[in-house]
């Protein structure tokens, strides 16, 4: 038996049994954003494709998975959605030129031996692609932060209806830091995990401090840290912001048309 | 100008000393960084004048066209017996740049001289890119950007970044020079640790913290076995370790121990976000029922289950993206390049969705009972 099979059997049932509907929701999701992530990677092949623009319309897609079918659509998920999409093109932004800047693209002279059997001159831009990479291994934190941040902004409104703007945001910002810490923990030793084996051949390899930093490898995963970390932490002043604006002006609204018909 | 200076006057003497010292570190790295040359024992040179020779398209078996550039480069040596002298370098790139690099001046390069150059001409051949500046640079970013937007929160969540990652290169130190020592065992001393720092560095010495540290370390082993019995039962049928045959170490005691730290991020947030909510509840209101706290406990899980399951999914998948374009473009076939590249990636996925959900229940249970030993004293 596919011990992937046994595993996702064994995730399915838990899902099922400690979160019922929702449970189920959220395994569908993973086969979607999988099928997302092949459809990327498929529209990349494509060298007349620019990695930038597919990376942009995929994130697009996968915060949609994320935020309207595991939730709901609502005007929670919807200001969630804005908010992920405007610091996904900033992060995109600004990995497109530290991508380039600190050569970092491609694969690295430890992968030579793996890669002797193939051709090397396929015609895609990995610039580009390793800066899509960034983007896409942040996107599920990204959307996380927005929506726990548009949600209790929701509670706090609900318990305080004559907030101001300020303190609305303010609000905002202080969920968003509760959470920073845990999130950035999260991303952190989930790539520690995955360069885990990585970790012990630059060790097994006697490399000293300076290799290690200057080699393509390691410093395109710490750019890659570094980047999910400036992300996770954009969002939030980014999500406080926009949804304190559209809450307030809904609400203003609201009280507009309660004016009018006494 | 006025908002200025009273946020001027609002400042502690405290928070004045660590920005001065932040602003200090900060100038300082970059400054050493950027005339570190000397420490490094590898000649270093800085690109200071180039010059395209030759452009040429070519198309390799599976029809990829590409464009394969030469540049002749001249730089300036920074370290070592020919410091200040000029050399010169050819370089070839490709537009995909896949394996090889486009250099443009400022750029500075690891090199060897030829040694049968002449003093007058030296020649060398290209190494590698010396990229600590920009790394250094992009670190100060984060760093700058969580301190803004987390404060002090952001300040010890860094910190607790740094105490883990130096602790985790101490103990891979540690399992590389005493290589009979079990690599699971030292993980699990790791976890341990990890565990402690990072849940006492965010939120405190309270019960909240301590009933996370206790849900965490109960799912996170819940886990490993779970998932260690699956692969064995199966026999590791469907995956292929390939892609860290390059260590000439057990691999699938090294993924088993990968997998062990990658879902341990998960897992605590899992186990302090619950924990911080029923404890929170339970503050609200001293009266609540245990009924209800159980319940309201398995309700935030459900809320974070699927979006965090989905954060592992991407870390871990997104990585094995140019692998997986080069196999395609490579002409082999989808299932191949799925097993080869994604098989180890989703079970870690899977396994970090599995700890996740172990630790709900974990979770609200532990917390539940925390809160009832603290009514229990009052």
């Amino acid at each position: 038996m596919n011990a992937l099979v046994v595993l996702s059997v064994i995730l399915f049932i838990l899902m099922l049994l400690i979160g019922g509907k929702r449970g189920v929701r959220s395994f569908i999701s993973l086969f979607f954003n999988f099928g997302m992530l092949m459809l990327t990677i498929f529209l990349m092949l494509d060298p007349h494709m620019n990695p930038m623009i597919v990376t942009l319309i995929s994130s697009a897609v996968i915060s949609c998975i994320n935020l309207f079918f595991i939730n709901d659509v609502n005007r929670k998920t919807a200001t969630a959605f804005l908010s992920t999409l405007i610091t996904i093109v900033i992060l995109l932004l600004f990995i497109n030129i530290v991508s380039t800047v600190s050569m970092t693209q491609g694969f690295g002279k430890e992968q030579s031996e793996e890669l002797a059997t193939f051709s090397l001159l396929v015609g895609v831009d990995f610039a580009k692609i390793g800066a899509s990479v960034v983007i896409i291994s942040t996107i599920g934190a990204i959307t996380e932060v927005a929506i726990s941040i548009t949600s209790s902004m929701g509670e706090t409104l609900n318990h305080h209806p004559n907030i101001s703007r300020k303190d609305l945001f303010l609000s905002g910002m202080r969920i968003g830091k509760d959470i920073l810490g845990t999130d950035t923990n999260t991303l952190f030793f989930a790539f520690f995990g995955g360069y885990l084996a990585l970790l012990i051949w630059f060790k097994d390899l006697h490399y000293s401090l300076g290799d290690i930093v200057n080699s393509r490898i390691f410093s395109a995963e710490m750019i890659t840290i570094f980047c999910a970390g400036i992300g996770v932490a954009l969002i939030i002043p980014i999500t406080s912001w926009i949804n304190a604006y559209f809450s307030v002006k809904a609400r203003e609204k609201q009280e507009d048309v309660k004016t009018r018909e006494k | 100008m006025n908002v200025i200076v009273n946020k001027y006057k609002g400042l502690t003497s405290k928070s004045i000393l660590l920005y001065t010292v932040i602003v200090i570190c900060f100038v300082s790295s970059i400054l050493f960084v950027n005339h570190n040359s000397t420490f490094y024992k590898q000649t270093v040179a800085k690109v200071t004048n180039i010059h395209l020779q030759e452009k040429k398209q070519v198309k390799d078996m599976h029809n990829n066209e590409d464009q394969i550039f030469t540049q002749s480069i001249t730089a300036e040596i920074k370290n070592g017996k020919y410091k200040g002298k000029l050399v010169r370098l050819t370089n070839d790139y490709s537009s995909s740049g896949a394996y090889d690099q486009q250099y443009k001046i400022g750029n500075e390069l690891f090199i060897s001289i030829d040694k049968n150059s002449k003093k007058q001409k030296l020649t060398g051949s290209i190494n590698d890119a010396k990229r600590d500046k920009y790394l250094v640079l992009v670190g100060w970013i984060f760093i700058l950007t969580l301190l803004l937007v987390g404060k002090k929160r952001g300040l010890f969540s860094l910190i607790s970044l740094l105490v883990n990652a130096l602790l985790l290169s101490f103990a891979l130190d540690f399992y590389v020079n005493h290589s009979y020592k079990s690599l699971v065992w030292i993980c699990s001393i790791l976890v341990i640790l990890f565990t402690v720092i990072s849940l006492l560095l965010l939120n405190g010495l309270n019960e909240m913290t301590y009933a996370a540290i206790v849900a965490t370390l109960l799912g996170i082993f819940l886990t490993l076995l779970v998932t260690y019995v699956s692969i064995k039962f199966t026999a590791g049928n469907g995956l292929r370790y390939e892609e860290m045959q390059f260590l000439t170490r057990p691999y699938e005691l090294v993924f088993m121990a990968g997998l062990l730290v990658g879902s341990l991020g998960a897992v605590m947030d899992v186990a302090i976000t619950i924990s911080s909510s029923v404890f929170g509840l339970y503050e609200k209101n001293g009266d609540i029922s245990l009924k209800a706290l159980k319940q309201s406990g398995m309700e935030i899980g459900k809320d974070v289950m699927g979006a965090l399951t989905n954060i592992l999914f991407f870390v871990y998948a997104a990585g094995s993206i140019p692998s997986m374009i080069l196999y395609l473009k490579n002409a082999s076939s989808l299932g191949f390049t799925l097993s080869m590249n994604l098989s180890l990636e989703i079970a870690r996925s899977l396994a970090g969705g599995i700890g996740i959900m172990l630790t709900i229940p974990i979770a609200v249970y532990t917390s539940v009972y925390f809160v009832n030993q603290k009514r229990k004293r009052i």
